[in-house]
């Protein structure tokens, strides 16, 4: 595996695309948390009630779980990094020739999505070190490990949509079809889905299971209580399910590449 | 020995059937070519020996066995058109490619060398001319110097200069002792490269074998005279041709190879009466066999 991935470490390291979009996300992570951080300090300033309800969100313990629902929303960025990396191989059809020059079709899969791990490992610390940091410039905020398995759930709703969208890009092998669907799905759609079972159809929380609603659930809004997700399940339950969702991508994706021609 | 054996091997795509029963065998130390136009099968049954196809039915073995990645990584590949990261430059190309054949990148500057890509080497492959691609796809192949190569189309897009150098490359392969697997429609490519061939046309197997055998299996003479009806009528008794065509003012007399003798049909004409004017041994010109072959 380490070779494989020494390989899949040769294709992005000179590629300035890829680390144009990485710095963007950083970037991104951090200023979407400075907006969160700066808004919520100007509201407090302004109107000192308001703290009741908002909460010290960017204070300890609480931060932890607020840099991950913040930064959630940029997910669809190493997404499509990762849509941009599957349909390159597509689109230079060197997902052919790195088979024909000796990889198996198994190695090809198994290695983008090992890759995709590392990727969501290392997001997952750079989001650490941001709540650290916020928690840090906070006034009155004391340094706390508490809380901080939402750090562990920004590792797997990175994952999960990551796999997610690379399940998209190995069903439809062109970026735009793919990217287009990851958006509009995750955006619009899906909300539209959850709300028409959990509420119109009164099943919940059966609307909490889809692909990254059931991700989303484990970091809700950390601005007042638990509004948004009424009736979720517990926690373990949805981790449990983000698991196997990724499981599923991995074993489609297999299926899909090592039967089909390429 | 056989590389390459390839039995009963059939493709279809939906309702199209890229290939019906196909079995031939590629002894060792060949060059050999698989002629047909386009369309007729050649790159489905490469991709289905590498395993970016998968076949309908047959089976296929390399070096005697199932084909995997690891003998896969025995053999240099280029299949259909040159396929590589458009945002790298050649090199790094050639580095990924050599790390997934296991090789090291000792050998990256001399195949660079052997293609004459030294000095665009590290230029991105999207900056480079299709000749230049086609060549670092060559080039790629050559990496661990396999002793088997697969070539499909690898004078596509070379200028004629290009062209005679791969030619010259091939051969110089071939006289190292490789084994080349090359698709071709350029008939006068297999013909000029090749010592062994297989004819196909629309995905069936027309024939395979020798190239001097398949390609130009009948010796041909052309003759006339000033009489020439009774030059037909003559040729037309002559013990040893296999048949003659009459073309109005030439008429062309066929013999098995090698049994064609210009002396023995110059005596037999003017020993029975007519003088020829005109007498040349012709081997068959290949563009015709080929239409023959690809046309019946």
């Amino acid at each position: 595996m380490l070779h494989l991935l020494k390989i899949e470490w040769l294709k992005v390291k000179d590629y300035k695309a890829f680390w144009i979009f990485i710095i963007l996300y950083l970037f991104a992570i951090l200023g979407i948390n400075y907006i969160g951080y700066y808004i919520n300090e100007v509201t407090v300033e302004s109107m000192p009630a308001s703290q009741v309800l908002l909460g010290t969100p960017y204070a300890f313990p609480k931060v932890w779980q607020t840099v991950g629902f913040m930064s959630s929303w940029l997910l669809y960025f190493p997404g499509i990094l990762f849509i941009m990396l599957l349909t390159n191989e597509f689109n230079f059809k060197t997902h052919r020739q790195n088979i024909i020059d000796g990889w198996t079709r198994k190695d090809f899969v198994t290695v983008k999505f090992v890759f995709a791990l590392l990727f969501s490992l290392a997001a997952t610390i750079f989001n650490f070190l941001v709540a650290l940091l916020f928690g840090m410039i906070t006034t009155g905020s004391h340094f706390s490990f508490a809380g901080i398995e939402n750090i562990g759930y920004v590792f797997i709703q990175t994952v999960a949509y990551i796999t997610f969208a690379m399940f998209l890009a190995i069903l439809f092998r062109k970026s735009g079809a793919a990217i287009a669907v990851f958006f509009l799905y995750g955006l619009i759609f899906e909300w539209l889905i959850t709300l028409l079972i959990n509420i119109k159809f009164e099943l919940s929380p059966v609307g909490y299971f889809l692909p990254l609603q059931v991700t989303d659930v484990m970091l809700p809004i950390p601005f007042g209580d638990k509004v948004i997700y009424k009736g979720a399940p517990e926690v373990w339950i949805m981790v449990l399910a983000s698991v196997v969702y990724i499981g599923g991508y991995y074993f489609f994706a297999l299926k899909k590449f090592t039967t089909e021609d390429l | 020995m056989s590389i390459l054996t390839v039995e009963n091997l059939s493709k279809s795509y939906g309702r199209i059937q890229a290939l019906k029963n196909v079995s031939f065998s590629v002894p060792e130390g060949t060059v050999f070519g698989i002629l047909g136009p386009n369309g007729s099968g050649k790159t489905t049954t490469l991709g289905t020996i590498t395993d970016i196809l998968k076949p309908t039915s047959g089976s296929y073995k390399l070096f005697g066995e199932p084909t995997s990645a690891a003998s896969r990584r025995k053999i240099g590949t280029l299949l259909e058109t040159p396929n590589f990261y458009h945002y790298l430059s050649g090199v790094k190309n050639l580095e990924i490619a050599s790390e997934i054949k296991q090789h090291g990148k000792e050998d990256i500057d001399h195949v660079l060398e052997m293609v004459d890509l030294t000095k665009r080497k590290n230029s991105k492959f999207s900056t480079y001319s299709l000749g230049m691609k086609q060549r670092l796809a060559i080039a790629s192949c050559l990496l661990g110097s396999p002793s088997v190569l697969i070539f499909d189309e690898p004078t596509n897009g070379l200028d004629p200069v290009g062209i005679a150098e791969i030619r010259e490359l091939m051969k110089k392969l071939y006289r190292e002792g490789k084994t080349i697997i090359m698709a071709s429609h350029l008939l006068d490519e297999v013909e000029k490269v090749c010592t062994d061939v297989a004819i196909l046309k629309k995905g069936e197997l027309i024939v395979s074998g020798k190239v001097n055998e398949i390609l130009s299996n009948e010796d041909m003479v052309e003759v006339a005279a000033k009489d020439h009806t009774k030059l037909v009528q003559v040729l037309n008794e002559m013990p040893g041709k296999s048949r003659i065509i009459d073309e109005h003012n030439v008429v062309k007399v066929f013999f098995a190879v090698g049994k064609a003798d210009l002396s023995a049909v110059h005596s037999y004409c003017f020993n029975n009466g007519v003088v020829l004017n005109h007498l040349t041994l012709k081997k068959q010109s290949l563009e015709a066999r080929f239409f023959e072959l690809t046309n019946n």
